[in-house]
């Protein structure tokens, strides 16, 4: 089988590269960045010249001339936002829709998703060829390390018959945790009721040698952490020793994100939280009576 | 400014169950506004100028009373409700075709606009169809859009970086959930609402092509979490100590 990848960084297109050997003899690997043009992991890259100022959003017209004549059966991509404007257009051209954030994909082409967060756990196939999906390193476990050539082909720039551009951009700041490497997880949740309140967690963090990590709301509407410190379905997957829940109520969307854990601590004031029928050690209480304790006990 | 949006009408997952062999009981769960579709309605309603008109896509269960006034309260002023057992389970290219159809009998607009992404699969893929579709300009990730003569200028937050860009009407924006909080309908807001105009279609109304892109092979419950589930509590004496221990012993 012929598969793509098709990627804007560096590290998903090693990783996806490597996932996706593991199902298809044939790999390509479609970098819309220079960074993403990595040797090595593909049997070929195929290289999409991006002209200075267009959005890698406009490449639709490049990648569907592409896919006609490289005729790919299977398509996995990074789920950038970029990346997911162009494959969802060439899907919607192609009368296809992308099997979003695969959980597993078979080389029968069969994927598992996640349905309401993780509530469920559905089995998909997409009906048309090519076959589309976005994915992560996690969707193919422990994929050895990828091989491939030298080879880089460029692709000529289909210019689309109108395009948007960048009037101006801002760099976020860049994050400074990285939650899928920590052992030790605190997170905290709606249970916290104003900003100034995390330096009680931030202290019993220091007691535990943890980092500090939330639930979508304290990160999305509040803004209280950034973004990548925001854990579950549609937030980063961990994989941590001990994970401390705090005032966080245990929707599935969340509980996703620490299902790896090896022991999972709970403290909440609502004894009928979802979150104690997903933990190993509950505490039914007040985090501000609590917590202060607890780092007290941890001397 | 004629703006339409786009919303999906879920069971509560907070009521959906497991049954003994393992699938998924809904029969509980009963229909409401996907949570990221009330940002976007608020984000529509709050566009200066914007005529604002809702339409939504599902089974026929999804025509629901309750709904059905949840979504007049907060700002649209009419809304075409497709609800059809064709639509169960819909993929993105079966909606966005729906929807295109449905936009184009509804009226002519100018600007069109989504979620984050559903409660359900959280594909975030029918707005970015639906562009398509209509050959229309497409952002998503908008966290913020101001009114402009033919345009909309909107910021774009991807990954690394927030974008300004200009848009040339008609477009198709998806907005984050956080680009403003949805509000709460008041008592006036919700009786109002029943005085709105609903236009109900069905998918033979729409005539758009219902053939499925994504076949649904299985839907299960995952097996429950295997874990020890000891619970104390704060107010009993000795509790906190014991949490305190197994808490100790973990950091090990
Ligand atoms: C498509 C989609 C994707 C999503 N993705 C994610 C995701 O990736 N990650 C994520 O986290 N969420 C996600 N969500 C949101 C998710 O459904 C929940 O809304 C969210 O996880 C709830 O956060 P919370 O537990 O902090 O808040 P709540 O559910 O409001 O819970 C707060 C809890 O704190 C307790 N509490 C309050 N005060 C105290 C106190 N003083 N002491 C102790 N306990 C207290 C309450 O009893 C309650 O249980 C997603 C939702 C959707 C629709």
């Amino acid at each position: 089988m012929k598969a793509w990848v098709i990627a804007q960084n560096e590290k998903a297109a090693r990783e996806l590269a490597a996932g996706v050997r593991t199902l298809a003899d044939q790999v390509q690997l479609v970098a819309l960045t220079d960074a993403a043009a990595v040797t090595g992991v593909a049997d070929e890259v195929l290289k999409v010249a991006v002209p200075a100022g267009a959005m890698v959003e406009s490449s639709v017209d490049t990648i569907a001339a592409l896919v006609d004549a490289q005729s790919p059966e299977m398509i996995v991509a990074e789920p950038t936002a970029a990346i997911k404007v162009v494959i969802g257009r060439l899907a919607a051209r192609r009368g296809t829709a992308v099997v979003t954030d695969a959980v597993k994909i078979n080389a029968d082409g069969t994927a598992e998703v996640m349905y309401f967060g993780g509530v469920g756990h559905r089995t998909v196939k997409p009906a048309a060829t090519p076959a589309i999906y976005t994915a992560s390193a996690a969707t193919f476990g422990d994929a050895p390390a990828a091989t491939g050539t030298d080879t880089v082909t460029e692709v000529a720039w289909v210019e689309p018959a109108s395009a948007l551009t960048v009037k101006s951009t801002e760099q976020l700041p860049k994050a400074d945790v990285d939650l899928t490497a920590a052992k030790r997880i605190v997170g905290v949740g709606r249970g916290i009721a104003a900003e100034e309140d995390l330096q009680m967690v931030r202290d019993l963090c220091g007691k535990m040698g943890a980092e500090l990590g939330c639930s979508r709301p304290v990160a999305e509407a509040e803004g209280w952490l950034p973004r990548e410190a925001y854990i579950g379905v549609s937030g980063v997957v961990t994989n941590p020793d001990v994970y401390l829940a705090l005032g966080i109520s245990g929707q599935m969307q969340h509980m996703v994100g620490v299902s790896n854990a090896k022991t999972i601590f709970a403290i909440n004031k609502d004894k009928t939280a979802p979150i104690f029928n997903q933990a190993d050690y509950g505490l039914v209480g007040d985090i501000y009576d609590v917590v202060p304790k607890l780092a007290e006990k941890l001397q | 400014m004629e703006v339409l949006v786009s919303l999906k009408i879920v069971p509560d997952d907070q009521d959906i169950q497991t049954t003994a062999d393992g699938k998924l009981d809904f029969s509980i769960a009963k229909p409401v506004i996907s949570s990221y579709d009330q940002n976007a309605i608020e984000a529509a309603a709050q566009i200066e100028g914007a005529n604002v008109s809702a339409i939504t896509v599902g089974p026929a269960s999804i025509n629901d009373t309750k709904q059905r006034k949840n979504i007049l309260a907060r700002g649209p002023k009419q809304l075409f409700m497709v609800a059809d057992d064709t639509f169960q389970d819909a993929d993105a290219n079966v909606t966005a075709k729906a929807i295109v159809a449905g936009a184009q009998k509804a009226g002519n607009f100018d600007l069109i606009v989504f979620g984050a992404g559903s409660a359900d699969t959280y594909a975030q893929q029918v707005g970015i169809q639906v562009g398509e579709l209509l050959g229309w300009p497409v952002v998503n990730g908008v966290s913020k859009i101001t009114a402009g003569e033919g345009s909309i200028t909107v910021e774009r937050t991807t990954e690394t970086e927030v974008q300004t860009i200009d848009v040339p009407l008609p477009a198709v924006v998806a907005v984050t959930s956080d680009i403003v909080e949805p509000r709460i309908p008041s008592m006036r807001d919700i009786l109002k609402a029943g005085k709105l105009p609903v236009t109900e279609w069905t998918a033979a109304d729409l005539g758009s092509d219902t053939t499925k892109a994504i076949d649904i092979i299985e839907t299960v419950a995952p097996a429950p979490a295997d874990r020890k589930r000891e619970v104390f509590d704060a107010s009993v004496d000795g509790d906190i100590d014991k949490f305190a221990a197994a808490l100790a012993e973990a950091l090990r």
